[in-house]
C-alpha cells in the first residue's frame, strides 16, 4: 500500500471530530464561566457535600444542552467513580407516572444488577424508589435523574415530578434532578407545590455566534499531532486555515449563515459540508469551500425548481402572478391562457405556443409543485377547469427569473409592470 | 425577641470583650455582625441593659450602646482584642468544611430542632390532639397554607411533642399513619391503609371494601381499640368529581365509635367547606388552621436561627433583610428564601475564586479585602434574587438569530393597537416581507418562515396552531409585547421599526 494522501487523512480526522459531539462541546468546557462549569459545580457539590439539588437547562433545540450534560456526567464519573449513578427519562416516552416509575426501577436494577420484575405494581415501584434513595443516601452515592423534554412531564397531575422533588427535601436521600427543556417557561408550567420544591436554578444556553464561532471552528478544524500526518503538511494546513478564519469573507459567510439559525448544530452541519467540499489535490481548505457549502445548507427548493423550468413555463407563472395581482376571482388554466394570449397583443413578440403545448407545460408545473390545485374537490373535472394557486411568492419568482440563464427581457418587464 | 434570646444563651464571656466596639475601622462590620456575637458583650454591662428597651430594634440598641461606649474608649489594647474577636467571626469561603457547614445549615432538608415562628399553630394542633386522645374521641382537623409555609415540618414536630407528652402522662400513644396522597395509585387505597394499620393481625374479608369494613368497625363498640392518628398530606389529590373519597374519609371521624383522628394538609383554604358541605351541618364548624405565608420578620428570624449555630457570620444583615423582603413580598415561601441564600453564597464563592485567579494584590490590601469581602453582601443577594425571579425571555430574544427577531418584530407590529390577538401565517408573512424590504435584508420564503415559527413555538415565545394549509395556521404571541420591545431596543433598526 502506498502512502496515504495526507489530505485524505486530514479530511477523515476532521469529519470524525465534527461527528463526535463530546469533542465539539469539550471546547465549551475550557471556558471559565460557561454553563459547563456551572453545571459541573452544581452536580459535584451535591456529590461531595451530600446535599440535594435541582437544575433546569433551557435553550433552543440544537444548542448543546444534552451534549454539555453528557460531558459533565462523563467527567464526573471519571473523577468520582462509583459515587454517581444516572437515571435517564424522556418526556416523550415516560410522561405517564406508572411508565416513568417502571423505567426508573428498570434502570436502577440494571445498574445494580438486581432482579427486575415487569409485573411489579405502581405501589411496589414507588416503595422501591424510596428505599433505593434511602440506601444510596446512606452509602453516599448520588443518583442523578435526567429528565429530557421536561415540559412534557408537566402535563397532567405532575405526580412523578412531585415525588422526585419531594424526595429531595428529605435528609436521607442524595440526588440531583436535572431537567432539560427547550421551553423558556418550563418552570411556570409546574404546579405551585412542585415549583416551591424546585430550587429555581436555571442555566440558559444562549448561542452567540461571531468570535465565538471562529474559536469553535479553530478548535475543530486545526489538525492535531497525529502520526499519520507529516509535520510540514500539518503546519501549512493550519496556517492557511487560520488566515481564512480570521478574514473578512469568512465573517460574511458566517453572518449569512446565522441569519436564520445560530445554534451549534446548524454550524456543525455547515462545517461538515465545507470539509466535504475540500479539494484533495490542493491539500487544504480554502474560502471557496466555505462559500460553496453555504447554498447547500441554505437550500431553496423552489429556486431549484424554477431553474429547471422552460421559458414557456416561466411565462405561465408570470401570467398567474399577474392574475393574482389583478385579483381575478377564478384562476384556472383557461384564464391563464386568456392572459397569455393577451401578451402578444400588448407587446410585440412571436412567442406564441398552441394550447395543447401550454397544457402540457402546465401539467409539468403541477407535478413539479410550483402550482397546485386549490382544493381536492372536482376530481372528475379536467385539468383545464379546476382552480389553481401559486405556491411560490412574488419575491421568489423574481429571484428565479433573475438567476435564469436565458430569461427574455419581456418577462422582466411583465413582472415589473404589475409587481 | 431574638436579642434577649441571645442573652440567655451566652451567659458568660470575657469581660474585656465589651470594649471591642470602640474601634472605628471595624465599626461597620461589628454593627452588622449577627446578634449572637454582639449581643453578649454589650449586655454584660448593666448600664447598657437599662438603655435597651424591649420595643426598640436590636440594631438601634447596638448603635446606642456603641455611642455610649465610644465615650469611654481609650485603651490601646482594644485593637488587638478586636482582631481576635474578628478572627473568630471571619468565615473563609474557600474553606471546604466551613462551606459545607453553611450549605448544610441553609439546606431545605436539614431538620431543625426548634421550629420558630410556628409555635402558635403547633400548640393549637397539639391541644386538639391531646383533647381527642384524652377523651378517646375521634375528630378531624384541616391544615391549609401556601407551599413552603412549614406545614409538614410542624406536623413532624407535633408528632414528636405528642410522643413526649404521652410518655409523661403515661397515656397510650396512638398509632400514627402518615400518608402522602400523591403516592396512592388508587384513591380508595387510603382506606385499606388505615385498615391495615388498625388491624394488622386480622384477616381482611374480600367481599366488602375496606371503606365498608372501616365503617362497620367504627359503628360498633370495640373495647381496647387503639386510637389512630392519620396525617394525610396533599389532600387535594383525593378530590374526584363526585368528591366521594374525601367525604367518606372525613365522615369516618363522625361515626359514633370511631377512633380515628384525622389531620388533613392541603393548599386550598376552603377545601373542607367546598367539598364537604354535609360535614358542616353534622359537626358544627370543624377546626381549620391556616398557616399564613411568612412575613419579612419571620423569614429573617428563621434564617438567623439556622445560622445561629455557626460560629462565624456569613451574611450582612442588610443582605438578609433584602432577601426576606423580596421573598415575603412575592410569596412568603421559605424554600425560596433558602434557595436565594444558597445562590448568593455560590455567587460569593464564584467571585472570590475569580479574584484569587487574578490575585495580584499586595499583602495588606489582600488581608483587608478578604475580611471585608467574605460576607455575603447586598449585591450578591440582589444577583441571586434576579436569577430566581427573572424570566429568561429577554435574554433569549436578544440572542435570537436575526430573522427570528424580525419575525417577532412583525408580530408585535401586527398586534399593536390591541384589537387583534392572533393572526395567520400568511398575514405574518406579508408583514415580515414588508419589514425585510424596509431594510435591504432579503426575506426568506414561506417554508423557512414556517419552520422558524415552529422553532419559536418550541421555545414558548409564539404559539402555532394546526391547520391543513400551512398559510392558515394561527399564530399568537405568548410573551408580553413589551418584553420584546424592551429586548430589541438595543438595535437601532428595530427601535425605529417598532416606534
Amino acid at each position: 500500500m502506498g502512502v496515504e494522501n495526507p489530505a485524505e487523512v486530514a479530511k477523515f480526522i476532521i469529519r470524525s471530530r465534527i461527528a463526535d459531539p463530546l469533542f465539539v462541546y469539550s471546547y465549551f468546557s475550557q471556558l471559565p464561566d460557561s454553563n459547563y462549569s456551572k453545571l459541573k459545580y452544581i452536580i459535584s457539590s451535591s456529590v461531595t457535600e451530600a446535599c440535594n439539588n435541582s437544575v433546569l437547562l433551557l435553550g433552543p433545540r440544537g444548542c448543546g444542552k444534552t451534549a454539555v450534560l453528557e460531558l459533565v456526567l462523563e467527567d464526573l464519573l471519571k473523577e468520582h467513580p462509583d459515587m454517581i449513578s444516572v437515571v435517564k427519562l424522556n418526556g416523550l416516552l415516560h410522561s405517564d407516572n406508572n411508565c416513568a416509575l417502571k423505567e426508573i426501577a428498570r434502570q436502577v436494577c440494571m445498574e445494580h444488577q438486581l432482579q427486575f420484575s415487569k409485573m411489579a405494581s405502581f405501589d411496589e415501584n414507588s416503595k422501591f424508589l424510596l428505599s433505593i434513595l434511602r440506601e444510596c443516601g446512606l452509602a453516599h452515592k448520588t443518583i442523578v435523574f435526567v429528565l429530557e423534554e421536561f415540559d412534557l412531564f408537566t402535563e397532567g397531575k405532575q405526580r412523578l415530578l412531585y415525588s422526585l422533588l419531594d424526595a429531595m427535601q428529605s435528609v436521607s436521600s442524595q440526588a440531583v434532578v436535572v431537567g432539560v427543556s427547550c421551553r423558556l417557561d418550563a418552570d411556570q408550567l409546574l404546579e405551585k407545590r412542585v415549583r416551591s420544591r424546585f430550587s429555581h436554578r436555571k442555566l440558559l444556553f444562549l448561542s452567540s455566534p461571531g468570535e465565538d464561532f471562529q474559536r469553535l471552528a479553530e478548535h475543530i478544524l486545526l489538525l492535531p499531532m497525529d502520526s499519520r500526518l507529516p509535520n510540514d503538511f500539518r503546519a501549512s494546513f493550519n496556517e492557511k486555515l487560520l488566515n481564512i478564519l480570521a478574514g473578512e469573507e469568512f465573517k460574511g459567510v458566517v453572518d449569512q449563515l446565522c441569519y436564520s439559525d445560530s445554534t451549534v448544530s446548524h454550524l456543525l452541519r455547515f462545517l461538515f459540508c465545507a470539509v466535504c467540499h475540500m479539494d484533495l489535490s490542493s491539500g487544504s481548505l480554502s474560502i471557496q469551500n466555505f462559500k460553496s457549502a453555504l447554498p447547500s445548507i441554505q437550500r431553496q427548493p423552489k429556486q431549484e425548481a424554477l431553474k429547471d423550468c422552460s421559458v414557456l413555463q416561466l411565462y405561465l407563472l408570470v401570467c398567474m402572478k399577474r392574475l393574482e395581482v389583478k385579483e381575478v376571482e377564478l384562476c384556472n388554466f383557461n384564464s391563464i391562457m386568456k392572459e397569455y394570449k393577451s401578451i402578444p397583443d400588448s407587446f410585440q413578440t412571436c412567442d406564441n405556443f398552441a394550447r395543447n403545448v401550454c397544457l402540457r407545460a402546465f401539467e409539468h408545473l403541477l407535478q413539479r409543485g410550483l402550482v397546485s390545485f386549490q382544493d381536492n374537490r372536482g376530481q372528475g373535472q379536467s385539468t383545464e377547469f379546476r382552480p389553481v394557486k401559486l405556491l411560490i411568492s412574488w419575491h421568489e419568482l423574481q429571484q428565479g427569473l433573475q438567476s435564469f440563464p436565458s430569461c427574455p427581457v419581456l418577462l422582466h418587464k411583465l413582472m415589473a409592470r404589475e409587481g | 425577641m431574638p436579642a434577649f434570646a441571645a442573652l440567655r444563651q451566652f451567659p458568660s464571656s470575657d469581660p474585656t470583650s465589651e470594649a471591642i466596639v470602640a474601634v472605628t475601622p471595624r465599626k461597620t462590620r461589628l454593627i452588622s455582625d449577627s446578634d449572637a456575637a454582639i449581643g453578649s458583650p454589650l449586655r454584660k454591662s448593666p448600664r447598657f441593659c437599662k438603655e435597651g428597651t424591649p420595643h426598640s430594634s436590636p440594631t438601634a440598641n447596638i448603635r446606642k450602646c456603641l455611642k455610649t461606649s465610644l465615650n469611654l474608649s481609650g485603651s490601646p489594647q482594644k485593637k488587638q482584642l478586636s482582631e481576635d474577636f474578628v478572627e473568630r467571626q471571619n468565615w473563609n469561603p474557600r474553606d471546604e468544611t466551613q462551606r459545607r457547614a453553611v450549605n448544610e445549615a441553609l439546606h431545605v432538608s436539614t431538620a431543625q430542632t426548634n421550629v420558630v415562628c410556628r409555635e402558635n399553630e403547633q400548640n393549637r394542633i397539639l391541644d386538639f390532639c391531646k383533647k381527642c386522645i384524652k377523651e378517646e374521641k375521634a375528630g378531624s382537623l384541616y391544615v391549609c397554607g401556601c407551599p413552603g409555609t412549614g406545614k409538614t415540618l410542624s406536623m413532624e414536630k407535633v408528632k414528636a411533642m405528642l410522643a413526649d407528652w404521652a410518655n409523661e402522662e403515661c397515656i397510650q400513644y396512638p398509632d400514627v399513619l402518615p400518608i402522602n396522597c400523591t403516592s396512592l395509585a388508587n384513591m380508595n387505597d387510603i382506606f385499606s391503609k388505615i385498615l391495615e394499620q388498625n388491624h394488622s393481625g386480622k384477616r381482611r374479608s374480600h367481599s366488602t371494601s375496606s371503606l365498608q369494613q372501616l365503617q362497620n368497625l367504627y359503628s360498633q363498640q370495640t373495647p381496647g381499640m387503639k386510637m389512630i392518628l392519620v396525617i394525610a398530606d396533599e389532600l387535594d389529590y383525593l378530590i374526584t368529581r363526585d368528591r366521594a373519597v374525601l367525604h367518606d374519609l372525613f365522615m369516618l371521624t363522625t361515626l359514633p365509635f370511631s377512633k380515628c383522628i384525622l389531620l388533613g394538609v392541603a393548599n386550598a383554604i376552603d377545601l373542607a367547606d367546598r367539598f364537604i358541605p354535609k360535614l358542616r351541618s353534622l359537626n358544627g364548624k370543624h377546626m381549620v388552621i391556616t398557616f399564613c405565608a411568612y412575613s419579612k420578620d419571620q423569614i429573617i428570624n428563621i434564617l438567623q436561627e439556622r445560622l445561629r449555630a455557626l460560629p462565624y457570620t456569613v451574611f450582612q444583615p442588610q443582605a438578609l433583610e433584602l432577601c426576606a423582603r423580596k421573598v415575603a413580598a412575592a410569596s412568603g415561601d421559605m424554600r425560596k428564601a433558602l434557595a436565594v441564600c444558597r445562590n448568593a453564597i455560590e455567587i460569593l464563592i464564584g467571585d472570590s475564586m475569580l479574584s484569587s485567579l487574578d490575585g495580584t494584590e499586595d499583602q495588606q490590601k489582600s488581608a483587608e479585602n478578604v475580611s471585608m469581602s467574605n460576607q455575603v453582601r447586598i449585591d450578591h443577594v440582589a444577583a441571586a434574587l434576579s436569577k430566581v425571579y427573572k424570566s429568561p425571555v429577554v435574554d433569549t430574544i436578544i440572542s435570537l438569530p436575526q430573522h427570528q427577531q424580525i419575525i417577532l418584530c412583525s408580530v408585535v407590529k401586527l398586534f399593536r393597537g390591541g384589537k387583534k390577538k392572533d393572526t395567520t401565517l400568511g398575514e405574518l408573512n406579508k408583514y415580515y416581507v414588508d419589514v425585510c424590504k424596509s431594510t435591504s435584508i432579503p426575506p426568506v420564503g414561506i417554508l423557512e418562515l414556517s419552520s422558524m415559527c415552529r422553532v419559536l413555538d418550541d421555545q414558548g415565545i409564539l404559539k402555532l396552531g394546526q391547520s391543513r394549509d400551512d398559510k392558515l395556521r394561527r399564530v399568537t404571541l405568548k410573551v408580553d409585547g413589551a418584553d420584546i420591545v424592551f429586548a430589541l431596543q438595543g438595535v437601532r433598526f428595530f427601535r425605529n421599526c417598532l416606534q
